[in-house]
């Protein structure tokens, strides 16, 4: 078989594998442009020609407001939690220090501590300090973020030179100051990839809202998608377009950044 | 700047992740361990009753192990196939013969990352039992008279249970076995052509097994992640309204509870049992930790 001709088949027999993965995409698409009766009737292949009423439908929920709570609380999140990593990163990378190495393997250790164990006395600590009902409470856990410590110290060990460091130091410039003007612009790189990490993880977080917020103006996208259902009982049509429009911005936002996604999903679990 | 000012340095640094940690992460932790000594129900007086939630949780009223089994049984299934059909995409995705590898490795991995909501409601739509795709493709095709109930039924439920945990998470065991094989040198394929071995002896003597740490590795992920599954299962069958008609906690006969949404529901949901839903959480973080324990060491003997 000649090289081109097993091209082919291998090329072909992944597209065909990959049809896998996006059949359901493309069936929640066409769903959603068709008119709620006919979903019922017939099978739905093509797009259908009714989007735009349905659009009509879903605009009168105020989906938007529920992209614009998600949107704050993963930016803050992320903000946030990038920040703090970075700061415990350079300690731990770059000093030393009194049990530096029985703090690190504390840290690592709750990794392993599954989030859903103080959640019953998070939500009552939320409600003691008047924070529920406000986006407060999606917020506050992302942002002490044990994997992001790892992630952040193993990167600015192997790219902040430590001469760099010591020659700004010799001039003069205190440690707060290195951290800003030199450790982030080694560190762009890990950044990217701890942002967009924790950008997902708070955007798809479904339990604590679900708990925590009740007002439907305080609705992040996880709990809009669920009560579109609601908000028209009787329109299938609508509510398909609306779990669309929740869910596939946000999917070619990360598309384009996937590179570096997938660059600290695998971090550490491959040696070398 | 004195050292000794100095030394004080690295705890500053330290200081932000410290008390975001305590305040917001270890005390809850704490202050739960407490509550699931308790009966509470969040508003009235809190009875000190010891061991009792704990107790019963072997209680089958309690749905504890039986939604620790459901949930395991997903990880069962469900795991094996996601990491089979993972591998062959990767494999294939790694050999030269393979054109716009990154656009297949980008659609594949699409599943893995939307929102899990979204992953239950899609399944719910494709399974509905009237308006879903499979019914009706499975109809026009003369495959059956009528349409089967999938979300109804126990055995059908957790079927599509399975091919949704499946669907979604086999991009995940993808890029991991993609950054395996990556760093397998070439030099040890091109040795092994040299002495006779290529394409598919060369996959199974060589390359399969150099990629156990990462079998491992994601097999202890999976189950660790497997364990905390909630809204895949809880949105496909827990009827947010999306064409299924009735709200069963934990799809029919509770057949696919799950042991976060049996805390939940304990705790949230159609109950307010605090400490017996902190029990539950304590018991599943115990289970997690045994499991990642006996994986550690697998993981340890490998690498």
């Amino acid at each position: 078989m000649s090289t081109s001709t097993r091209t082919v088949i291998a090329t072909t027999g992944i597209a065909l594998l990959s049809v896998i993965a996006l059949l359901p995409f493309y069936i929640m698409v066409v769903m959603g442009t068709y008119r709620n009766e006919d979903l019922f009737t017939q099978i739905v292949l093509l797009p259908g020609d009714y989007v735009m009423e349905n659009l009509k439908t879903v605009a009168a929920s105020r989906f938007d407001l529920a992209y614009w709570n998600s949107i704050v609380v993963s930016a803050i999140s992320t903000v946030l939690s990038v920040f703090v990593s970075a700061f415990a990163g350079f300690a731990f990378a770059k000093y030393e220090f009194r049990f530096k190495s029985n703090i690190f393997a504390a840290v690592l250790l709750t990794m392993m501590i599954p989030g859903q164990l103080g959640l019953v006395a998070y939500v009552i600590e939320m409600r003691y300090l008047n924070l529920s009902g406000s986006l407060m409470p999606l917020i506050l856990p992302w942002v002490a973020n044990a994997f992001g410590v790892y992630w952040m110290t193993q990167f600015i060990r192997g790219a902040v030179p430590a001469e760099v460091i010591e020659s700004a130091r010799i001039d003069g410039c205190s440690d707060l100051g290195i951290f800003f003007r030199i450790v982030l612009a080694f560190i762009f790189p890990a950044v990217t990839t701890l942002s967009l990490l924790v950008f997902l993880w708070s955007w798809n977080n479904y339990l604590l809202p679900l708990i925590m917020i009740n007002k439907p103006e305080m609705y992040t996208i996880p709990l809009g998608i669920t009560t579109l259902g609601s908000a028209y009982r009787t329109d299938l049509a609508a509510q398909i377009l609306g779990l669309s429009l929740g869910t596939l911005p946000v999917l070619v936002l990360f598309a384009l950044g996937s590179k570096s996604f997938i660059r600290g999903l695998t971090a550490g679990s491959v040696k070398g | 700047m004195n050292a000794a000012k100095r030394r004080w340095v690295p705890y500053l640094f330290l200081s932000p992740y410290m008390l975001f940690y305590a305040a917001f992460g270890l005390i809850p932790i704490l202050f739960s361990f407490y509550v699931s000594l308790t009966s509470w129900d969040g508003i009235g007086p809190k009875t000190f009753v010891g061991l009792d939630n704990y107790a019963f949780l072997f209680n089958p009223d309690s749905y504890f192990f039986q939604s620790v089994g459901n949930t395991l049984l997903f990880v069962a299934v469900s795991l094996p196939l996601q990491m089979a059909f993972g591998l062959a995409i990767a494999a294939l995705l790694y050999s030269k013969f393979v054109k716009w590898k990154a656009f297949f490795q980008l659609i594949n991995f699409l599943p893995y990352i939307v929102t899990p909501v979204a992953v239950g409601l899609m399944f719910n739509l494709l399974f509905d039992w009237q308006a879903g795709f499979v019914n009706k493709v499975l109809l026009e095709f003369g495959f059956i008279d009528e349409g089967i109930y999938w979300l109804g039924e126990p055995l059908y439920a957790r079927v599509v249970i399975v091919l949704m945990l499946f669907w979604k998470g086999f991009g995940y065991t993808m890029i991991f076995y993609l950054a395996g094989l990556a760093n397998i040198s070439k030099d040890l394929h091109e040795a092994a052509a040299v002495d006779g071995a290529t394409g598919m002896k060369a996959f199974w003597t060589i390359t399969l097994p150099l990629l156990r740490p990462v079998t491992t590795f994601v097999a202890i992920t999976g189950i660790i992640g497997g364990f905390q599954l909630l809204e895949e299962p809880m949105l496909l069958l827990g009827g947010a309204g999306m064409g299924s008609s009735s709200a069963v906690i934990g799809g029919p006969e509770r057949c696919c509870l799950t042991t976060v949404w049996n805390m939940y529901d304990t705790a949230f949901g159609s109950t307010t049992r605090y400490g017996l839903g902190s029990a539950i959480a304590y018991g599943l973080c115990v289970i997690i930790a045994a499991f990642s324990f006996i994986g550690t060491k697998f993981y340890k003997e490998e690498t």
